[in-house]
C-alpha cells in the first residue's frame, strides 16, 4: 500500500491506497466523486478529465501516487456553491450534452482551453482543441457553441471580479 | 430560478432548456457504474481469445484460489438460464421459422466469436476479480472462423453450428418476383450499385455497467441496469431467469447513451444475477472499453446489390435489392429483423416507386452479434435508395433533383398506401425538397467550388432525401399524479438515454393542463412504478409518451370538470378548462387545477360522484408508426494529396411534425448526422482473418472528433402526423437517414472529375486517396 494525499475540490484528502490505484479510481471509489467519468481507458474520450494544479489530466491514465500533494479540481468542485461556473452554464444554455456521460470532461477540458488560449476562441480553435474528448450524443455543434459562449463568460467574470 | 415566467414560455413549440442538465453538468448523475451497495462484490468476465474454437476444458481451478474470489460460474452453472427471443416472428422463403433460437448464455462447446463469454469470476473487488479472471484456463481448439457475410455463404466456408446448414438462419425474399421481372423488362434505364453498409460499433460513451441484488427473503432480485425502458427490461430479465416477473425489480438511472445496444439482455447479466443469487451478495460489474468492442453488440454490416429501373421519363418502375446481412455469431432480438425488414420497407423512402423486392440472407459469422443501431435498417434503406436516385440520374442524364420531383409522391396523393403496405398519412416531399436546396444556397454553390478548386481541392455536395418509418406501435403508460409537496408526477414507459424526455414530457403537459414547469418531475426509471411501457426506440417516445400524457391530461380536465363543478357549485356543463384553471362559464368563479388537486386531498364530505383524487392512469394504445422525412444536403471537400475528405457545409431541412421542443430536435438531429458522418467516411470495424479485431480501442478505431464535425444549419419544415394526438412524427434517428447519402452522394459528385461513379462506405483518406489518383483500390480483406 502507498500513502497518498492531495486537495481535492479544496479538501485535504489522506489515503492508504494500492500504488496501481488510478487517480479516477480514488476520485471515484475512495472519495466517492462519481461526476468523473471512465469512457475508454485509453486517454481518449476525455470522460475522466480533472485538473491537477489548474491544468486538465486525464485520470484514467493517472496514478493516484503520482499526483501527491497536488491539488486537484473535480467537475464537482468548479461550481461556487449555488453559482454555476460561467462553463457549466453555457453547456446547459447551449444544450451543449444530452446523455451527459462526456460532459463533466468536456466541460473541464473546456476550461483548461480557455486558461491556455484565452477568452476570445474561433470555431477552428475550439475544434481543433476538443480532440481529446469524444461525444457520440450531440454532433458537437452545441458543444462548441457552449465552449465559446462560456469563454466569453469566463472573461465577463473575470473583469467583474477585478 | 429566477422570476416567475409565464406558462407559455414553456409550452409546446419553445426550445426550453433541460430540466436534466442541471444535476449533469455538475457530476451528480446516476449512471450505473455511480451505484455502488454495502457488501458488494465485482465481477470479471472471461472470453474467448479466439474467433472461432471447440471449447475442450475451462480449468477454474487456479484463479479459484487466488485472492479474494467468491465463485467462478461457466456455461455448466447456468445452463437454466435462456436469453430472450427475437419479438419478431421472421420466417424463411420455405415457411420455416428462423433458426439460431437456442443462443446460449455462455460459450458451452464452441467459442464463436472473439469475446464470447466463456466464465464469471466474482471477487472481492474489482481488481482481485481481474486478476483471477486471467487465471482462468479456457482450453480452445482454434477452428477456421470466417467474418465477412459473402464468404460464411461460400461453399466450404466455415461451419458455425451443426444445426444451422450454411451458417444460414434466415433466407427471406419479399415481393412480387414477376412483377418486377415485368418491370425490369420494360425499363429504358437500369441503374445498378452494389452498397455496403458497414460495420460499426455503438460507442456509447458510458461502457456497460450493471449492479444485481438478491433479496432471499422476498426471493426477489433488483437490477440496477442500463436500459432502453425498465418494463421490457424486467419481462425479458425475468423470463431469462426463470422467475414471474413480480419477483424482478429494474431500476435505471441516467444512461450515458444507447442507440440501441442497452435495450436488450445480454448473457453477462444472466451469469451476474445467477452469482447474486448464489452468492446471497450485490454483484456489480462494469465493462472496460477494449470489452465494450467485444462484447456489445454492433451495428450494420450489410451487403447489398441493388436495380433501379426507369422508364424513359425517368418514372421508378421497380426497385430489386438482393443482399447478405451479417448478424455475428448469435442470432439476437432486433439483428436479422434490421436486415430482413427495416431495409427494403424504408428503401419505399418519399417515392411512388410501386414495386420493391428484396432478396436478403441473414449470415451468421465469427463476430460480435449485431443489434440495433440508430435507425436499425432505416438509414441502410434510405442510403439505398438515394444512391440509386443518383446512380440513375447518372445513367439517364436526367437532372438528379428533376428526377426526385417525377417520383416523389405528391401531396394531393396524400393519404399514400405504398406498396410495401404502409399508409403515408403526411407529408410535401416536393416542397421540402425545394425549401432544402434554397436553405443549403445551392445557386451559391458555382462561386463555392470555384474558390475550392483554387484552392486544389475537390468539391461535390450530395442530396439525401429520406423518409423513415418509425417503431411499430405498442403499448404506453401515461400516469399523472399530483404529489403532497404541490409537486406533479409524470410516469412514463419509455426511457431517456439522452433525448431529454423529462424536460419533452414536461412541455407536453404544461400544454395540455397549465401546469407550470417548475412543478412536473418525469419518473421512468422504475419497474415498480412503470407498470407498462413499450420502452423508447424506433423513434417513438414522443408518439407513445406525448400521446399517453396527452390522453391522460384529457382524463385529468374531465374529473376535474366534475370536481369544479362541486366546489364552485356549478352544473359540470358549465365548468370550462382553459389554461390551468376550470371556471364556471360567464362568471368569474374559478379554480386552478393544482388547488383543485390540493383540495380533493384534504376535502371531507363530498358528495360520492364527486372524484377524490384528480390522479390519472391511463394506457395508450399503439399510435401507428410515424413518418419522418426530411432532405439533407451536404457539401465535401477532398484534398487530392492526402484523401481527406471534409464535410465544410451541411444543411438540413427536415418533417418531423410537431416539434414539442426545437432546441432538443435539433440536437437530435445533428448527433444522428454526425454518426452518419462517421459512419460514412471514418469508422468501420475491421477483423483480420482469424476473426481478430482490429480496430478495439479509439486508439485504432476512428470515432468522430469535434475537428471532423460540420457546422450545421437546420429548419423544421412541419406537416403535421395525423395518426397521433400530438402530430409528432419523431426525430431520433432520422440524422442517420440523411446523412449517410447526403455525405457519400457529395463524394462521388467531388470525385466525378477522377471518373468515379460510386464509393463504398467508409470512404477512408486511403480509399479516397486512390480513387483521386487513379490508383487501384486495394483489397481490404
Amino acid at each position: 500500500m502507498a500513502k497518498v494525499s492531495m486537495t481535492v475540490n479544496g479538501k485535504v484528502v489522506t489515503a492508504d491506497v494500492d500504488p496501481r490505484t488510478l487517480l479516477v479510481q480514488f476520485i471515484r471509489e475512495n472519495l466517492h466523486l462519481t461526476g468523473t467519468h471512465v469512457g475508454c481507458d485509453t486517454s481518449q474520450c476525455g470522460a475522466c478529465t480533472v485538473h491537477v494544479d489548474g491544468v486538465a489530466v486525464k485520470s484514467c491514465t493517472t496514478l493516484a501516487v503520482t499526483v501527491d500533494g497536488a491539488n486537484v479540481t473535480t467537475i464537482e468542485g468548479l461550481a461556487h456553491g449555488d453559482h454555476l461556473h460561467p462553463m457549466q452554464e453555457a453547456f446547459r444554455e447551449n444544450h451543449g450534452l444530452q446523455c451527459g456521460f462526456c460532459t463533466p470532461g468536456m466541460i473541464m477540458s473546456a476550461v483548461d482551453i480557455v486558461n491556455r488560449k484565452g477568452s476570445n476562441l474561433d470555431e477552428a480553435t475550439i475544434r481543433a482543441e476538443l480532440e481529446g474528448n469524444i461525444c457520440r450524443c450531440t454532433g458537437y455543434h452545441n458543444i462548441v457553441k457552449a465552449i465559446g459562449d462560456g469563454a466569453k463568460a469566463m472573461a465577463g467574470h473575470a473583469q467583474a471580479a477585478e | 430560478m429566477s422570476a416567475p415566467t409565464d406558462i407559455s414560455d414553456f409550452s409546446i413549440g419553445k426550445p426550453v432548456r433541460r430540466s436534466e442538465d442541471a444535476a449533469l453538468i455538475q457530476g451528480r448523475g446516476r449512471y450505473s457504474d455511480d451505484i455502488a451497495v454495502d457488501g458488494q462484490a465485482f465481477g470479471a468476465v472471461v472470453r474467448s481469445r479466439y474467433a472461432h474454437g471447440r471449447l475442450r476444458s475451462v480449468n477454474i481451478e487456479a484463479a479459484k484460489g487466488m485472492p479474494g474470489v467468491l465463485a467462478i460460474y461457466t456455461a455448466a452453472d447456468l445452463a437454466a438460464y435462456v436469453a430472450p427471443r427475437s419479438p419478431f416472428a421472421l420466417k424463411s422463403i420455405d415457411g420455416s421459422p428462423m433458426l439460431g433460437a437456442t443462443t446460449a448464455t455462455f460459450a458451452k462447446d464452441k467459442v464463436r466469436f472473439v469475446g464470447d463469454p466463456i466464465a464469471l469470476v466474482v471477487a472481492e473487488s474489482e481488481i482481485l476479480a481481474r486478476e483471477a479472471a486471467e487465471a482462468v484456463e479456457a482450453n480452445i481448439e482454434p477452428l477456421p472462423a470466417v467474418t465477412d457475410a459473402r464468404a460464411a455463404a461460400a461453399p466450404g466456408a466455415p461451419q458455425i453450428y451443426d444445426d444451422i446448414p450454411g451458417n444460414l438462419p434466415l433466407h427471406t425474399h419479399f415481393g412480387d418476383i414477376d412483377k418486377v421481372t415485368d418491370a425490369f423488362s420494360r425499363a429504358a434505364h437500369v441503374a445498378r450499385l452494389r452498397l455496403v453498409s458497414n460495420r460499426v460499433v455503438v460507442a456509447a460513451m458510458e461502457p456497460r455497467a450493471a449492479l444485481f441484488e438478491y433479496d432471499p427473503a422476498s426471493e426477489r432480485f433488483t437490477a440496477h441496469i442500463q436500459s432502453q425502458g425498465v418494463f421490457g427490461m424486467r419481462n425479458n430479465l425475468a423470463a431469462a431467469m426463470g422467475v414471474p416477473p413480480e419477483k424482478m425489480r429494474v431500476l435505471t438511472g441516467q444512461v450515458g447513451g444507447s442507440f440501441g445496444m442497452k435495450g436488450v439482455v445480454f448473457p453477462e447479466y444472466m451469469a451476474l444475477l445467477h452469482a447474486a443469487r448464489d452468492l446471497k451478495r450485490p454483484v456489480k460489474w462494469s465493462e472496460q472499453r477494449t470489452e465494450s468492442f467485444v462484447s456489445d453488440h454492433q451495428g450494420r454490416d450489410h451487403d447489398i446489390d441493388a436495380e433501379l429501373a426507369l422508364a424513359a421519363d425517368g418514372t421508378f418502375l421497380a426497385l430489386r435489392m438482393s443482399g447478405y446481412g451479417n448478424i455475428g455469431a448469435y442470432v439476437t432480438p432486433f439483428g436479422a429483423m434490421i436486415a430482413a425488414l427495416n431495409i427494403h420497407r424504408n428503401a419505399q423512402s418519399v417515392y411512388r416507386t410501386p414495386l420493391i423486392e428484396m432478396h436478403m440472407r441473414c449470415m451468421l459469422t465469427n463476430t460480435p452479434p449485431i443489434g440495433a443501431y440508430r435507425g436499425a435498417g432505416r438509414p441502410e434503406g434510405n442510403y439505398i435508395m438515394e444512391r440509386m436516385v443518383e446512380e440513375a440520374a447518372r445513367i439517364s442524364g436526367i437532372d438528379p433533383i428533376d428526377l426526385r420531383r417525377r417520383n416523389h409522391i405528391r401531396p394531393e396523393q396524400i393519404p399514400f398506401a405504398t406498396g410495401i403496405g404502409t399508409i403515408y398519412d403526411s407529408g410535401d416531399f416536393t416542397g421540402l425538397l425545394d425549401e432544402a436546396i434554397e436553405a443549403a444556397d445551392w445557386n451559391g454553390y458555382a462561386q463555392r467550388k470555384a474558390e475550392s478548386v483554387a484552392r486544389g481541392k475537390l468539391r461535390g455536395r450530395g442530396i439525401g432525401q429520406y423518409l423513415e418509418i418509425t417503431a411499430p406501435p405498442t403499448n404506453e403508460l401515461g400516469k399523472i399524479d399530483f404529489d403532497e409537496d404541490g409537486g406533479v408526477t409524470i410516469t412514463t414507459g419509455t426511457l431517456d438515454f439522452g433525448q431529454g424526455h423529462a424536460t419533452t414530457f414536461a412541455q407536453v403537459l404544461v400544454d395540455k393542463l397549465g401546469i407550470p414547469f417548475d412543478r412536473i418531475r418525469v419518473v421512468q426509471g422504475d419497474s415498480d412504478r412503470v407498470t407498462i411501457g413499450g420502452g423508447t426506440g424506433g423513434s417513438k417516445s414522443i408518439m407513445a409518451s406525448g400521446a399517453a400524457i396527452v390522453e391522460a391530461g384529457d382524463k385529468v380536465i374531465e374529473a376535474g370538470k366534475l370536481a369544479a363543478s362541486h366546489l364552485l357549485e356549478a352544473a359540470v356543463s358549465d365548468i370550462v378548462f382553459s389554461r390551468g384553471v376550470f371556471s364556471v362559464a360567464g362568471t368569474d368563479r374559478q379554480i386552478g387545477v393544482l388547488e383543485l388537486a390540493r383540495r380533493l386531498r384534504v376535502a371531507t364530505g363530498l358528495p360520492t360522484d364527486c372524484p377524490v383524487t384528480l390522479n390519472a392512469v391511463h394506457v395508450h394504445k399503439a399510435s401507428p408508426s410515424a413518418y419522418p422525412n426530411g432532405c439533407h444536403i451536404a457539401e465535401v471537400e477532398v484534398d487530392p494529396d492526402t484523401g481527406t475528405v471534409a464535410v465544410v457545409r451541411y444543411t438540413m431541412t427536415n418533417d418531423f411534425g410537431t416539434v414539442v421542443n426545437p432546441m432538443i430536435v435539433a440536437g437530435q438531429a445533428h448527433g444522428g448526422v454526425m454518426q452518419g458522418v462517421g459512419q460514412a467516411l471514418m469508422e468501420r470495424v475491421v477483423f483480420d482473418r482469424d476473426g481478430q479485431i482490429l480496430t478495439g480501442s479509439f486508439t485504432d478505431y476512428a470515432l468522430p472528433r469535434a475537428s471532423e464535425a460540420p457546422p450545421f444549419v437546420i429548419r423544421n419544415r412541419p406537416t403535421i402526423a395525423t395518426t397521433n394526438p400530438l402530430g409528432a412524427k419523431g426525430c431520433g434517428e432520422a440524422g442517420c437517414a440523411g446523412a449517410l447519402p447526403a455525405v457519400m452522394n457529395a463524394l462521388v459528385d467531388a470525385l466525378k472529375p477522377c471518373g468515379v461513379t460510386h464509393v463504398n462506405m467508409p470512404a477512408t483518406p486511403e480509399v479516397v486517396w486512390r480513387l483521386a489518383n487513379g490508383k487501384q483500390a486495394r483489397a481490404m480483406d
